[in-house]
């Protein structure tokens, strides 16, 4: 049952098909100039040739903007003021073509979002709604280091299915009960053969080949915080950057967010939006300090935060999962590999 | 092309020995294919890191505003424009400034590129004699440089530094007989709800992530009219009526200022072209008033100055 | 439509044109309940956000009057004004605001007549477009 399965590339798309009868499907589609995870409106958008989006799919849980509350600002209104929760469409939704860095992103973001103590409502819901159809890369990028960080091309982490393109078919890995549930559901019942478990087991491995170890994320989780905070590297890592928000919103592991009120007219929303630690705006005070109000705070917290805090606090690895679009879009080249290396250096100078 | 690297590597390395400056502004060679990093040289050491190519596109007058030590400075012909409206407006006095022009022949437009290699991923890029070879995971291509141009670039009337201490090469040819502005007079001529359409697709990408108003380098203000929250002009979400506000606004914000350098193109992160914006402001500044950005310190910017015969066809 | 009237907004300055308005309603003169009016200083302190924020709050059309050129009581603020309105008009309508929704005018202290047949004029152009189509904010049109 939960063997592996295989579907033909034609099959792929009927099981789709009969998916989007009852749900709605997200996959890769080009508009544009790139890639972006958005509902099918026919199977034939689905592109699962693309290397990734350009936007993580880490808006399918926490979208850019937000409406969580609304309130009546009506006089009369025995209701006014009151915070009523907005409605959501949490229904069951299904999201094929997810990279395995991504995937394991979102367990890292589970991390914020969901503790022993704290459920963001908003996001387990739609977490619990979705079911992560994930694709294996066969070719990573040359801007890849996944499993430098701890996932890998075709790690299973965080995934319901593995899909592994063979060429002639998919490969459908079901990874826990609620993906082999969905591979029934999509009528991609036949059973794999031996070779070609076989066969996507050695692209796996030339996959992961083909990337390097870059740095060691043990040792910078082992560095003395206070030295790496007060290392002399900063000033260079810092001096380029323009503080804009391209990392943060580009990637897969960052969360942070901020909430506004909106009032138009007798009506109030209270929104969520995502914010960025770059801003300059991000830790200001309401009392006017603001403790981050210089360019390299800013951009040394990023980096602490994400390869040494995040290590530190929730033993999990580093909040990164090398999928490479900070690298490949940050507009003056601030690059997360070399800033890793310096800060996993033996020497701190 | 490596000959601009030398030059400016021994203009550095003197200034920083000779210490008359503190920093030299240049670029190091990027981490990955067609890009470049923004790097400060402080020691003459360092300078040996400085490099030069076609992919120097960022703009590196935007780390100039409200510096207090002494900098020597790379521009390119419209970075050098930049410079003068940054006189001119008190953000960096000229007496601190060393500025090492580089007369540029364009700078290349990385994702044209990209587009050109159909996803595949480029490893090593190598500039020789006008072609650009590039060659990445099982193959290789020779591109016609004069075909990736950024857009600003192909349209380009400023390629020498305006103002310079010294320079890093030899003075090119001006392009001449360049129309700046069809793409503006294609809009003009289109209806009211056709434009309204045409800019409504153009910013629809927009994830507000303001690399546009970061990497440019006239946008500087304290704090910028997006996070004024007394009032509160316009929203912080992907609303569209706040999205157009954000653009429209700080398109507004640069009339009379932006020297269509394109780092605002070139830094967004979802290739939407804002210049479509600012190239209107660009025509009208210069049709109704005559006046070109950042060409001369003698010169107020138009909406810093007056004369009692402006036109006024548009009064009733 | 017929029962449409337009909201327009005018941002009048002190000392020309509010006066202008304000001779014109001692006078008895006649013009379209459909003006708003807010009264600033001079024409060179509106801010080009203020026209944005009233299209944004849904208004049928901005007029903008002020003193004529030469007879600003701060002797240069409306010389800045004209500079910046121009561009302003250009960049708004480029952008798809229907043309006729915008209007900017010098008016004196003196002329009643002026203002009302102004903004007479200014009523009839913004109803002969409609109500306001675009750049209106509402609720946060978020996914």
């Amino acid at each position: 049952m939960m063997s592996d399965r295989f579907v033909s590339k034609d099959g792929l798309k009927d099981g789709i098909r009969r998916l989007m009868e009852r749900r709605a499907v997200i996959g890769p589609v080009f508009r544009g100039q790139y890639h972006e995870f958005a509902q099918l409106a026919q199977v034939d958008e689905l592109d699962l040739t693309f290397q990734n989006s350009r936007l993580s799919p880490k808006g399918l849980f926490h979208p850019h903007s937000d409406r969580m509350f609304t309130y009546s600002l009506a006089k009369n209104d025995p209701e006014a003021g009151i915070l009523k929760e907005a409605p959501q469409d949490y229904s069951p939704r299904v999201a094929v073509g997810i990279r395995p860095c991504d995937a394991r992103a979102f367990q890292l973001d589970d991390a914020n979002f969901e503790t022993e103590t704290i459920k963001d409502p908003w996001w387990v819901r739609r977490r619990e709604a979705t079911t992560l159809v994930g694709l294996g890369c066969n070719q990573p990028c040359a801007t890849c280091f996944c499993t430098t960080v701890g996932t890998g091309p075709f790690d299973t982490a965080g995934l319901d299915v593995l899909l592994v393109d063979l060429g002639d078919g998919y490969l459908a890995r079901p990874v826990t009960e609620k993906g082999r549930k969905l591979l029934d559901e999509a009528g991609f019942a036949a059973a794999a053969p031996a070779e070609a478990s076989s066969r996507a087991g050695e692209l796996r491995k030339a996959a992961e080949q083909s990337l390097g170890k870059l740095f060691s994320t043990e040792a910078i989780a082992g560095q003395n915080t206070l030295e790496l905070f007060n290392a002399a590297f900063w000033d260079e890592v810092q001096f380029s950057c323009i503080n804009c928000g391209t990392c943060t919103f580009l990637c897969p592991t960052c969360w942070c967010f901020d909430i506004q009120d909106e009032v138009s007219g007798e009506k109030g929303d209270r929104l969520r939006l995502w914010d960025s630690c770059m801003f300059p705006l991000f830790t200001h005070h309401g009392s006017g300090h603001n403790p981050r109000s210089q360019k390299l705070q800013r951009v040394r917290q990023r980096f602490m935060h994400k390869l040494k805090y995040y290590q530190d606090k929730y033993h999990l690895g580093a909040a990164c999962v090398g999928c490479g679009r900070c690298v490949s879009h940050c507009p003056v080249n601030i690059d997360i590999r070399q800033v890793a290396q310096l800060m996993s250096a033996s020497c701190i100078c | 092309m490596y000959a601009y690297t030398d030059r400016i590597r021994e203009i550095a390395r003197r200034l920083l020995s000779e210490d008359r400056v503190d920093l030299v502004i240049g670029y190091r060679k990027g981490t990955v294919p067609f890009m470049n990093e923004p790097f400060a040289a402080r020691t003459p050491e360092q300078a040996d890191r400085l490099w030069w190519d076609s992919f120097c596109g960022a703009n590196l007058a935007n780390y100039l505003p409200r510096r207090t030590d002494r900098v020597g400075i790379v521009v390119k012909g419209c970075d050098s424009r930049n410079v003068v409206v940054q006189i001119l407006e008190n953000q960096i006095p000229r007496d601190k400034l060393f500025i090492i022009g580089a007369p540029c022949k364009g700078m290349l437009d990385r994702r044209r590129i990209a587009a050109e290699l159909g996803g595949k991923d480029a490893l090593v890029a190598e500039e020789k004699n006008g072609r650009v070879l590039v060659q990445g995971r099982g193959f290789e291509v020779d591109l016609d440089r004069g075909a990736f141009l950024q857009e600003n670039c192909s349209i380009c009337i400023h390629r020498n530094p305006v103002i310079y201490d010294e320079l890093a090469a030899d003075l090119v040819e001006e392009q001449s007989g360049v129309d700046r502005y069809a793409d503006v007079r294609q809009v003009e001529a289109m209806t009211s709800e056709s434009r309204w359409e045409y800019f409504e697709e153009l910013i629809r990408p927009c994830i507000r992530c303001y690399a546009c108003r970061n990497a440019c380098p006239q946008c500087y203000c304290p704090t910028c009219f997006v996070d004024e929250s007394a009032p509160q002009w316009v929203g912080k979400t992907l609303d569209p009526t706040d999205t157009r506000t954000f653009h429209f606004l700080r398109a507004y914000h640069l009339a009379g200022r932006c020297t269509d350098c394109g780092a605002c193109e070139r830094a967004c992160p979802v290739g939407i072209k804002v210049r479509q914006f600012t190239k209107k402001l660009e025509k009208d500044v210069k049709e109704l008033y005559g006046y070109e950005v950042g060409l001369s310190l003698e010169e107020r910017p138009p909406l810093d100055t007056f004369k009692p015969g402006d036109p006024e066809s548009f009064i009733m | 439509m017929s029962e449409w009237e337009p909201k327009i907004v005018a941002f009048l300055c002190n000392w020309c044109s509010y006066g202008g308005a304000d001779l014109a309603g001692v006078s008895r003169l006649q013009y379209p309940a459909n003006i708003r009016i807010i009264r600033v200083p001079c024409t060179g302190r509106v801010n080009p956000k203020f026209i944005l924020a009233a299209l944004r709050h849904g208004v049928d059309g901005v007029w903008v009057s002020g003193c004529h050129p030469g007879d600003c009581h701060y002797i240069e603020g409306n010389y800045y004004a004209r500079r910046k309105f121009g561009l302003l008009k250009g960049l708004l309508e480029h952008m798809g605001i229907e043309p006729g929704r915008i209007h900017f005018s010098w008016i004196s202290s003196a002329e009643a007549t002026k203002f009302a047949e102004t903004a007479r004029a200014v009523v009839e152009k913004v109803k002969a477009i409609g109500p306001a189509r675009h750049f209106i904010k509402r609720q946060a049109e978020v996914a």
